[in-house]
């Protein structure tokens, strides 16, 4: 489903991510841990390209959505051709497989830590703005599918207000239904709960653990350690840019191989 | 003659009010034409500065910052003598039209700068929720921030129309006569040998105009935050 290889990403001086990869297959539910700095929001950013990579290469099923990097494919670059041979190949090998971002990321519904609902619109303006503006539905199917998607969350008589009036949970669920209402193959949940009060929290850890009963392939960025290992089929641990460990829950949590791993669960829980 | 019997002899007579009225039309004319000329003007120039690197981009980009630095960096009047003597000195081209060309090419880059600062202040987040749902950068810019980047941009427009509609009494120095030369006019040793009274009324105009204007910026101001709160 996703498939990052080899991905670097600096920023300005810093590098962030130091060689990244990892595979997320379809229906898994995979939760990045980590410190604060390791790179695990940036890691989630670049597989829809709001952060774009410096090196390595991003596939979501059979298309590339990142530049091509020469260096992961030695077999289609002669190592005595010059720079502009190379680009000459990585162009044609970009025409062959390379998508449209803005295609790729209809398949993929991404949830913020600020809920980044559209200000300027109603509840049901946000979940139906992308499927008409796109073409995918009509006016009156949209309109269909976000009050089914409400009516799930029971917020269906918030159905024409604005977002500034709804409490924190209310924002961040109506920012995975409107996700949703894209019919997503994947979604990508960067620290949906870092934002809210305490009591909050639970309303929308349990939407989204339905929707990782329903067999939704999930990638979560998250700072619950009970939450990720209810939900995960599979935790990644990233420490200064890296993936360090990998495993089931019980693995990372029970077993930790890796010492910052250990120093690391031995402080949060 | 004290101020107020002054005051009822500009308005009793018709050669005074006939000037007051003409310049009065002019500095109307100037001032809204160059607004409409310089707004237009103005959200080109910030789009254009707010398009992402291109090579496709990197001219228009390089031309609208220098256009905002000279712009910004000399003065008015300058600019006016300019347009009149050296870009528009042909026979016959009538100057409120240069004037206009002069005083919204000036405007332009002020109001880029104000609409770009609007931009700018529209939370990233909501393009990236727009992005991330896979609308297109242009899509995202319309629907999404340009209504939110608009209600932060008013108030610094309303300033720029204000100022503008004032700095036209300088187009005076190139013979039209809009509402303070028509004043300097009347006030003249062969007219009424006296500069307080169409000095005042002149004050007086250009106040009704500006508060005018300020009402009007007021109301807009206050459909446009409806929606934020309800």
């Amino acid at each position: 489903m996703i498939n990052v290889k080899n991905v670097t990403k600096n920023f300005q001086s810093v590098q962030v991510l130091k060689g990244v990869s990892c595979t997320i297959k379809k229906g898994e539910r995979v939760v990045i841990l980590g410190p604060s700095g390791s790179g695990k929001s940036t890691l989630l950013r670049c597989m829809n390209l709001l952060e774009t990579p410096n090196s390595g290469e991003i596939w979501i099923g059979d298309d590339l959505i990142t530049s091509m990097d020469p260096a992961l494919h030695p077999d289609l670059i002669d190592k005595k051709a010059g720079k502009s041979a190379v680009r000459r190949v990585a162009k044609a090998y970009e025409a062959e497989h390379k998508t449209d971002i803005n295609l790729a990321r209809r398949q993929m519904g991404m949830v913020f830590q600020h809920f980044n609902l559209f200000n300027n619109l109603t509840v049901l303006q946000n979940m139906t703005l992308a499927p008409i503006q796109l073409k995918l539905k009509t006016k009156e199917e949209a309109e269909k599918t976000a009050m089914e998607l409400l009516e799930r969350i029971d917020l269906l008589d918030k159905i024409n207000v604005y977002p500034s009036t709804l409490s924190g949970g209310q924002k961040q669920r109506v920012a995975i239904v409107r996700a949703l209402a894209m019919n997503p193959k994947v979604m990508l949940f960067d620290e949906p709960t870092s934002a809210l009060d305490p009591e909050m929290v639970g309303e929308v850890l349990d939407l989204i653990k339905q929707l990782a009963d329903e067999g939704m392939t999930m990638v979560i960025v998250t700072h619950e350690m009970g939450f990720a290992r209810e939900v995960a089929s599979r935790v990644l641990f990233m420490d200064g840019g890296k993936i360090m460990e990998q495993g089931t829950p019980e693995e990372v949590f029970d077993h930790p191989q890796c010492p910052r791993l250990q120093e690391f669960l031995s402080k949060v829980i | 003659m004290n101020f107020f019997e002054g005051v009822s002899t500009l308005f009793s007579s018709e050669k005074y009010m006939d000037l007051l009225i003409e310049g009065f039309k002019n500095t109307f004319i100037i001032s809204m034409a160059a607004t409409v000329f310089g707004l237009i003007l103005g959200t080109i120039v910030a789009l254009i500065n707010l398009a992402p690197n291109s090579p496709l981009m990197w001219v228009p980009k390089a031309i609208s910052k220098v256009y905002i630095t000279v712009i910004r960096g000399t003065p008015m009047a300058l600019q006016l003598f300019i347009m009149i003597f050296v870009v528009f000195a042909i026979r016959g081209f009538p100057p409120v039209v240069t004037a206009i060309i002069a005083f919204g090419i000036n405007s332009g880059a002020y109001v880029a700068e104000n609409i770009r600062a609007g931009i700018l202040s529209v939370d990233i987040g909501q393009t990236e929720a727009g992005r991330a749902l896979g609308l297109s950068n242009g899509t995202t810019m319309m629907k999404i921030v340009i209504p939110q980047a608009i209600k932060n941009v008013i108030p610094a427009i309303g300033n720029e129309v204000i100022a503008l509609i004032k700095e036209t009494s300088i187009v005076g120095m190139i013979s039209i006569t809009d509402l303070t030369q028509s004043a300097k006019i009347i006030g003249a040793g062969n007219n009424m040998a006296s500069y307080l009274i169409p000095m005042s009324v002149a004050a007086l105009f250009y106040l009704a105009i500006v508060y005018a204007l300020t009402l009007v910026i007021k109301v807009i101001e206050r459909r446009l935050r409806a929606s934020d709160k309800r």
